[in-house]
């Protein structure tokens, strides 16, 4: 077919016309080629396409079967005749009419029959779902810089989270402004940030350690483990540097990747940061038991950081303006987050114990009188009723 | 092509598939008329259709490309042409029309792919039955099918209860989320990204896959404490069956990893980076050793063993040598997990040969280095009764369901005092199909090379692929995986659509291939 003219079939790639037969053919058989590649790409949509689309004409056919039958057996195939605009159903047997690459325009799951989205919500190809529609929930996967197949992100490691500052400041990442670097304003972060972080910017969860049962920051789990069951006893983590050392000089023999320097800090370092493990453990006291807050286990340097979305920081002193916010991933009702400045003045479960009977005297003097006795009488209770005590919060009033 | 063949005397009719939910009975209209016509109309078509598709994929191609012009004109086409479903003619896009009209024949195969074609829908359609019989002649090369079989052996009473256990089942069950795609990537738990790649591709195995979702080891039934192989069922239930987006913690793998007492493996339990491919053989050892004989496997030995880990990796490799002094040969047969295979000396060389630039490998070129060319070796002969030159020649005895291969990129330079270890990085481009028929010991033996059911044995896709980028003490482990037709990049907990040109542009260190057909 390619010979009277000097291209192929899809009649892209042309031979100039003083070409030689052999340049002639060469660009004929190259065009030939593109020509099939596309075909194959086509006939391959194509045939998911039309194959998804019959498939929803019959769902939807059978569909009105069943409701026009109202059998009592959900899969018994009722013996009736129903008819849409693109099947027949006819006593258990659906055929189509038309070709459903016409006569159908949407695409419903076979598995859930409820409609498939067809063009991601974000990212690249976007395009507004409906609201009023009930999509299945397996939709396109998400092409955008920074996100992945969900659309999620997650808060970028800062120091103290398993990263060191180094590692931090070269991939800080542009789209999380809210995630500062600097640990001491992490309070703020969470308490003032969490707002403004977007609803699917993720923080890294916590697992618990199968040997000692704490809970343990998941980015530490491995050095964690490592010193829990590697070895165990105070001396683990003297140890397991001892043990690392000698691996270095003479461990690797087999075409292994020799043990980084720039690996995660030895076990012994994990000292150095203690907030981040205060964190752990507060997020550990919280899952095990809500209400006994005052337990003990706490260290004195228990600043609640709330590093995790788990975390309930609930110490609310005295007056001012408390934000809070409705967290869905939460176990509790709420998440009530103190302004940063109030959490850094609780350092400790036990000062914390006695700032909580402080309202007693300190709403009085900061509002007004009839509010302050209700006040004054929750607080009395626990940590939790405390909260809603306060004044300048509307459950009192 | 001949004249049209008469109806094989087939004692059994041709049937059109039962009907499914949720799927038409027929492709077309036009489709419905032609198969629920009288039966010797069905049976003849849908022999017919058979017949044209051993013409398309077992003959030459150049028997289809070829066709006939009313006038009798002959020519052979790179691009489809269509073969007439109700006659013999081979006709080319534009004569097809003219066909129809002359003939009234409807129905035509392409030439390339064996989908029939409607005319009067002018579309492609993709009948249930027809459709049916093209994807399995071309995955396996046969039309029967194990299942129909086994169907077909029951009575229709053992049927009905068979019908009774369905209804029971999804009465019983809830169905996973239609959101549980097993797309999550792994949270790094500090330096464990060359676990979290070797668990991607075990997880997008469908081997495995398969074994683990269809209750192949139990957690609730396993004694083991802290059994890796429970640790793997969990994951794939998480993965499998939880609306989940976020990534998986693998805290269980992990405290299995440390618990494990595997003395050959002692140096991987540190808290440092490690290398994946160790890990892989870690892994893969330890579920062998949940789930099979109980046996270690040993290595240079043939150890076979009916565990979900042999059935999907293990091969078995050949190694014949033959004295140079008198000819005799002996064979060794051991089992392999990987291939793995050494860049460095044909880097050297592709690097003498091409001064300029950087050399270029490709996979194919590392395997004909293996497993083609033969080396020489000392050899202490029987027959001869002394120390001979002998010929060592490396074949593939038996090909695995997923072929794993590892290109040493790390390599400790020997021989001096300070042994310094370096990363190669040599570009290896690997392909998304693979034809491992030429490393095999039946490809290698004359008789076996022009079968085409043979060869359409050995063909691989490409599964998924580990990278290792950074330094050789230093870095940082990613992998693609492909799900369906689409190719996924896990980076610790992050998930990315990939492309093609990613996976194959990358620096791959291991490489996963599953194989096309498992006829």
């Amino acid at each position: 077919m390619a010979s009277p003219v000097n291209t192929g079939r899809a009649g892209v790639i042309n031979a100039p016309d003083d070409a030689g037969s052999m340049d002639q053919l060469a660009h004929a058989v190259l065009d030939d080629l593109l020509y099939n590649i596309v075909h194959d790409l086509l006939i391959k949509v194509h045939r998911d396409e039309k194959i998804a689309r019959a498939a929803t004409a019959a769902i939807r056919v059978e569909k009105l079967a069943s409701d026009a039958s109202d059998s009592s057996t959900p899969d018994a195939r009722p013996d009736v005749k129903v008819e849409t605009d693109a099947a027949i159903y006819d006593e258990g047997k659906v055929t189509l009419k038309g070709n459903p690459l016409v006569t159908t325009h949407d695409i419903v799951c076979p598995r859930c029959h409820l409609p498939r989205l067809l063009y991601p919500t974000d990212g690249k190809g976007a395009r507004k779902p409906d609201p009023s529609i009930i999509y299945c929930k397996k939709r396109p996967y998400i092409d955008k810089p920074g996100y992945d197949i969900y659309g999620q992100t997650w808060v970028a490691q800062g120091p103290g989270r398993g990263k060191k500052k180094k590692d931090m400041e070269k991939k800080i990442d542009p789209n999380t402004p809210a995630d500062s670097p600097t640990p001491a304003s992490e309070g703020g972060n969470v308490g003032g940030g969490a707002a403004s972080r977007p609803p699917n910017m993720l923080s890294f969860p916590s697992a618990t350690c199968s040997k000692c049962k704490r809970c343990i920051l998941v980015t530490r789990l491995n050095n964690h483990m490592g010193s829990c069951i590697g070895n165990s006893g105070r001396n683990a983590s003297r140890a397991a540097a001892q043990k690392i050392s000698n691996g270095n000089s003479n461990g690797n023999g087999d075409g292994t990747p020799p043990s980084s320097q720039k690996g995660t800090p030895l076990p012994g370092s994990r000292a150095g940061s203690p907030k981040k493990r205060d964190g752990d453990e507060m997020d550990e006291d919280d899952a095990t038991d809500n209400d006994a807050h005052k337990k003990k286990k706490l260290k004195p340097m228990a600043a609640s950081v709330n590093v995790n979305k788990k975390l309930v920081v609930k110490p609310k002193v005295g007056a001012g303006i408390k934000k809070e916010k409705k967290n869905d991933d939460d176990d509790g009702p709420t998440v009530e987050v103190a302004p940063k400045k109030k959490v850094t003045k609780v350092p400790s479960p036990a000062k914390k114990l006695k700032l909580g009977v402080k309202p007693l005297m300190s709403s009085p003097l900061a509002k007004s009188n009839g509010k302050a006795a209700v006040g004054g009488g929750n607080t009395g209770d626990d940590a939790a009723s405390e909260s809603s005590g306060t004044l300048s919060s509307p459950p009192a009033a | 092509m001949a004249a049209r063949p008469t109806t094989p005397a087939s004692p059994k009719n041709v049937k059109v598939n039962s009907p499914v939910p949720g799927t038409p009975l027929f492709g077309c209209e036009h489709i419905q008329l032609l198969l629920s016509n009288n039966q010797d109309t069905i049976n003849s078509s849908i022999q017919y259709y058979k017949m044209l598709l051993r013409v398309i994929f077992d003959k030459d191609p150049i028997v289809a490309q070829t066709s006939k012009t009313l006038e009798g004109l002959i020519t052979t086409s790179l691009t489809s042409n269509f073969l007439c479903l109700q006659c013999s003619a081979i006709l080319s896009e534009e004569e097809r029309l003219k066909h129809g009209a002359k003939k009234g024949h409807r129905f035509y195969v392409d030439s390339r792919s064996g989908s029939l074609f409607c005319q009067f829908c002018e579309d492609f359609v993709w009948d249930p039955t027809l459709e049916d019989l093209r994807i399995r002649k071309m995955g396996t090369g046969s039309f029967s099918s194990r299942k129909r079989k086994h169907e077909d052996m029951f009575s229709d009473s053992v049927k009905e209860s068979m019908k009774e256990e369905q209804r029971y089942i999804s009465a019983n069950t809830t169905a996973a989320s239609c959101r549980a795609d097993g797309l999550r990537g792994i949270y790094n738990a500090g330096a464990t990204c060359y676990q979290n790649v070797v668990l991607q591709s075990f997880l997008h195995n469908p081997l495995l896959r398969n074994f683990y979702l269809g209750d192949g080891h139990q957690s609730n039934d396993c004694q083991v404490s802290h059994c890796l192989s429970c640790a793997m069922d969990d994951m794939f239930q998480d993965f499998y069956a939880l609306e989940n987006t976020n990534g998986y913690t693998a805290a269980n793998i992990l405290s299995g990893f440390w618990i494990s007492e595997k003395k050959a493996f002692e140096n991987l339990v540190t808290t440092k980076e490690q290398d994946a491919h160790e890990f892989f053989q870690f892994l893969a050892e330890e579920l062998h050793e949940r789930n099979g004989d109980g046996k270690k496997p040993e290595t240079g030995s043939e150890h076979s063993c009916n565990c979900i880990v042999h059935q999907t990796f293990y091969g078995k490799l050949q190694n014949q040598t033959t004295c140079q002094n008198c000819g005799g040969v002996t064979n060794a047969v051991e089992s392999f997990l990987d291939l793995s295979l050494g860049l460095e000396n044909l880097a050297r060389k592709k690097g003498k040969k091409e001064p300029k630039g950087e050399p270029s490998l490709t996979l194919q070129d590392c395997l004909d280095e293996e497993y083609i060319k033969s080396d020489k070796c000392e050899y202490r002969c029987r027959n001869c009764n002394s120390s001979q030159q002998a010929r060592r020649d490396h074949s593939i005895k038996l090909l695995p369901n997923v072929l794993s291969i590892q290109l040493k990129r790390f390599e400790f330079k020997q021989g001096s005092r300070d042994r310094a270890a370096s990363k190669i990085r040599t570009k290896v481009q690997f392909p998304l199909h693979l034809n491992m028929l030429p490393y095999t010991t039946r490809g290698q033996s004359d008789n076996g090379r022009e079968s085409q059911e043979l060869n359409r044995s050995c063909v691989y896709d490409l599964l998924s692929v580990v990278e290792h980028v950074g330094e050789i003490d230093t870095g940082h482990y990613v992998s693609y995986c492909r799900v369906g037709d689409q190719w996924f990049s896990f980076n610790d907990h992050r998930v990315e659509l990939a492309k093609k040109s990613d996976v194959l542009g990358s620096q791959a260190y291991l490489l996963f291939y599953m194989i096309r057909s498992l006829a």
